[in-house]
């Protein structure tokens, strides 16, 4: 099939006034690696991924109101009420995920064939800083939603920031735009999101396809072809003149396959399961908890949630500084030599574990009962067999333990959240003192409540807290009370009470 | 080459192809959000709903709870719609916070007197405001209070009692005297707590209004007044 003649005319007239065939030609004709086949379509697909994050974000930014008051009303709004409003979000949620994923996957396998070596340093470089970019978007993207997660994520972020030596304070302040998450917060983050790290993405893009032009893109290892810096890049033009085919169908072909491959995938997924959240709006009123991040982040917070609370500050503040270091570090530490993986049995081992690792962490998150159940306080009532037979101080102890919001975190019958211990039998393990000592100074995980209870809700909801044990006996009734009706007072066990007559 | 162009066209057609999906059958596609559709208001499902979101985690699913359990009876006899609306959207005493717009709760008033007549409808068991006592806090004489407390109370609340101090200072902390007020003329059926009309040591018959309000009176002065006279 030849293109009608009009079309030609019409390139020849662009042609002449900018010479871009001139200049896209080479683009699609360099030569590439004949052997490379599938190994290579994973770069293109992120790079898909990301157009499709341009596209679909700038169509949500047309609807979107970033201001705290509008922002998660505006949601439900697209959600509901504008046509293919959800789709348009669940695109952008699910794409988001996918070029992280994508974008893993690709690195995994440029360290596995060690393509970072000479003379690719750099574009290994740009590559890692585009990783901590994408997260980033990742991250400001979840915020965007500002529903509980977001707000609750948020807080997360600036009590790391808050760790940090000497700044720490102010680097909070500079996150969230104020002392507080407030209407200032959403704002910062809204123009990170949308203009600031795009605009870092879009270039470090730019950036690493003009050194893949410049450098090639790299064979197939292969055991004895190692890399030397000196003679390597006229010998590797020489290869791609003799025995190279060109870019363009060869190769692109594999990758619109894929691309398609991956396009299919996640229209299917944005079809089946939909956007994410938003979920409860966000409540300032709530006592500080912990939030389940979005998937990206999720195997940070399983590291977290393992560690012991005394090293969470080193922790939190120095392995992300190490693994930016190590990451950017690697093709200095090795940039000639071998590159077969069977060569290099100890980077092998490397990539091995930090993918079982992140897996097993992510997991991790996925799965510890790391948030707390929101609304536990207001909705799961405290069970009968701990109420009856208390003073009326302890059943006010009770209401204190649903007031404080310990139940979104602590469960009594199985009924609550697991963030924390169930405290059915707590009584058998603490006393009075150190139960005082742990509401009112938090330890690990838990929040201190020191300063939002006072003396009495203090006392109530210690005294309560003590009669939680199994063995739990009503005092005994003493003649001269009469009492109405049977008292219920442990499960299943009815102790008619003792009725004697008014004197 | 014309191998690798119909296999491009195939797949560049089936990704066509599923992109439609969304385009064609957008609205009965499974990742759809349901729209938050909540009950009609007023309802018995709504009513159900917002208690069991916001009001059971105290209120109880039954007859025994932390607070007033608002699936008894009783308590709807003893209690005024009014009373009701006014408790939800302001709050009452140190631990009912307020469910109000003004208070920084989802509710407009329209919404919490709808919830009111919704809990009484449900609950109520048919019964009415009971006329014979007020649904709110009558003022009244303490050393009175105190008498009757002696003979009627005492034998549970005393010390030794069966039933733990309601005299205890950190207690009448938390309570407010609406709160007592209700307490004393609802009872507590379920944990073992005469409401004001049932016998009681001393009062075959109950008590009298006038002899409510006076023992609600005292237990209010036992009240410590500042946090100072508090030290545990
Ligand atoms: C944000 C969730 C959260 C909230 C809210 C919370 N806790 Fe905890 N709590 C925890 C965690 C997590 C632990 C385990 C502490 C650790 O890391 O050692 C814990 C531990 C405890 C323990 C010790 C349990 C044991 O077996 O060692 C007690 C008692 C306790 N909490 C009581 C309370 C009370 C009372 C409240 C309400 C005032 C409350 N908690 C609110 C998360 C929470
Ligand atoms: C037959 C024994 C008995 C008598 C008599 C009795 N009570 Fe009670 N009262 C109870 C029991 C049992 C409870 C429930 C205990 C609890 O709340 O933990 C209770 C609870 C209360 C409460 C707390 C309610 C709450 O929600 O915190 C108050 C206040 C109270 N009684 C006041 C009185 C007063 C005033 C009198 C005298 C007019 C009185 N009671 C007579 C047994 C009795």
């Amino acid at each position: 099939m030849k293109p009608p003649r009009v079309v030609g005319m019409a390139i020849d007239w662009v042609e002449a006034r900018t010479g871009a065939v001139a200049f896209l030609a080479p683009l699609l004709t360099h030569h590439v690696p004949r052997n490379a086949k599938w190994w290579y379509v994973f770069g293109s697909a992120t790079l898909m991924f990301f157009t499709i994050q341009l596209v679909t974000g700038v169509c949500l930014a047309t609807l979107y109101a970033p201001s705290a008051a509008e922002a998660w009303e505006s949601l439900r709004y697209i959600d509901e009420e504008v046509p293919f409003g959800w789709m348009l979000r669940a695109l952008h949620g699910w794409s988001s995920n996918a070029m992280v994923v994508m974008m893993a996957i690709h690195m995994l396998q440029v360290f596995l064939h060690a393509s970072y070596k000479f003379p690719r340093e750099l574009n290994w470089v740009t590559g890692v800083f585009l990783l901590f970019t994408v997260l980033a978007l990742a991250f400001t993207g979840q915020v965007m939603r500002w529903d509980q997660d977001a707000y609750w994520g948020l807080g997360i972020g600036a009590s790391i920031a808050d760790r940090i030596p000497v700044i720490g304070n102010q680097v909070r302040g500079l996150l969230l735009g104020g002392p507080i998450i407030g209407g200032e917060t959403l704002s910062r983050f809204f123009a990170l999101h949308v203009f600031v790290l795009p605009g870092a993405a879009l270039g470090l893009i730019g950036l690493h396809l003009a050194l893949i032009m410049k450098n090639g893109i790299s064979e197939m290892p292969k055991v004895g072809a190692t890399v030397e810096p000196a003679t390597y890049r006229a010998e590797y033009e020489q290869r791609m003149e003799k025995d190279g085919v060109p870019f363009y169908p060869d190769a692109a072909q594999r990758d619109m396959v894929f691309c398609g491959a991956c396009l299919v995938l996640l229209v299917v997924l944005a079809a089946v399961y939909g956007p994410f959240g938003p979920g409860g709006q966000p409540d300032p009123t709530l006592i500080d908890t912990n939030p389940r991040p979005d998937y990206p982040f999720l195997w940070i917070f399983g590291a977290v949630s393992l560690l012991p609370p005394a090293s969470e500050t080193a922790v939190m503040l120095v392995a992300p500084l190490v693994g930016v270091l190590a990451l950017v570090a690697v093709p200095f530490f090795a940039n000639a030599g071998e590159r077969a993986p069977s060569r290099r049995p100890g980077m092998v081992l490397i990539a091995s574990l930090a993918v079982m690792a992140v897996a097993a962490l992510t997991w991790e998150g996925k799965t510890s009962p790391w948030s707390p159940v929101m609304n536990a306080w207001s909705a799961l009532p405290t069970p009968e067999h701990f109420l009856a037979g208390r003073t009326p101080l302890e059943v006010q102890g009770a209401n204190v333990f649903q007031f404080a919001q310990c139940r979104n975190c602590h469960s009594l019958d199985g009924l609550g959240g697991e963030r924390g211990p169930a405290l059915d039998a707590i009584a058998t393990r603490m006393t009075p003192d150190q139960l005082m000592r742990q509401i009112q100074q938090g330890d690990g995980n838990m929040p201190a409540f020191g300063r939002n209870l006072d003396s009495a809700q203090m006392t109530a909801l210690v005294s309560f807290l003590s009669t939680l044990r199994p063995e739990f006996e009503a005092p005994a009734v003493i003649p001269g009370a009469q009492l109405p009706l049977p008292v219920q007072r442990m499960p299943g066990e009815v102790v008619t009470p003792v009725a004697v007559g008014s004197q | 080459m014309s191998a690798i162009r119909s296999r491009l066209m195939m797949s560049a057609l089936l990704a066509g192809g599923i992109a439609l999906i969304p385009a064609t059958a957008c609205d009965r596609l499974p990742g759809r959000p349901k729209a938050a559709q909540s009950a009609q208001e007023g309802s018995p499902e709504w009513t159900v709903e917002v208690f069991n979101t916001s009001c059971r985690g105290c209120h109880a699913q039954g007859a025994v709870g932390a607070a007033v359990p608002l699936m008894d009876s009783a308590y709807w006899r003893a209690a005024s719609d009014e009373q009701v609306t006014r408790g939800v959207l302001e709050g009452q005493g140190m631990l009912m916070p307020a469910f109000g717009l003004s208070g920084g709760g989802p509710f407009t008033p329209a919404q919490a007197s709808a919830l009111t007549r919704g809990m009484r409808a449900l609950w109520g068991g048919g019964a009415q405001k009971s006329p014979e006592i007020s649904g709110t806090l009558v003022a009244g004489n303490a050393s009175n209070g105190k008498s009757v407390f002696d003979v009627a109370c005492a034998g549970c609340h005393g010390v030794g009692g069966s039933a733990g101090s309601v005299t205890d200072p950190m207690y009448l902390r938390l309570i407010s005297d609406q709160g007592l007020w209700t307490a004393v003329v609802a009872g507590r059926k379920a944990l073992g707590s005469p409401a004001w009309n049932e016998p009681m040591p001393g009062r075959p018959n109950g008590l009298t209004t006038v002899e409510v309000a006076d023992v609600v009176a005292y237990l209010s002065s036992q009240r410590p007044r500042s946090m100072s006279e508090l030290k545990p």
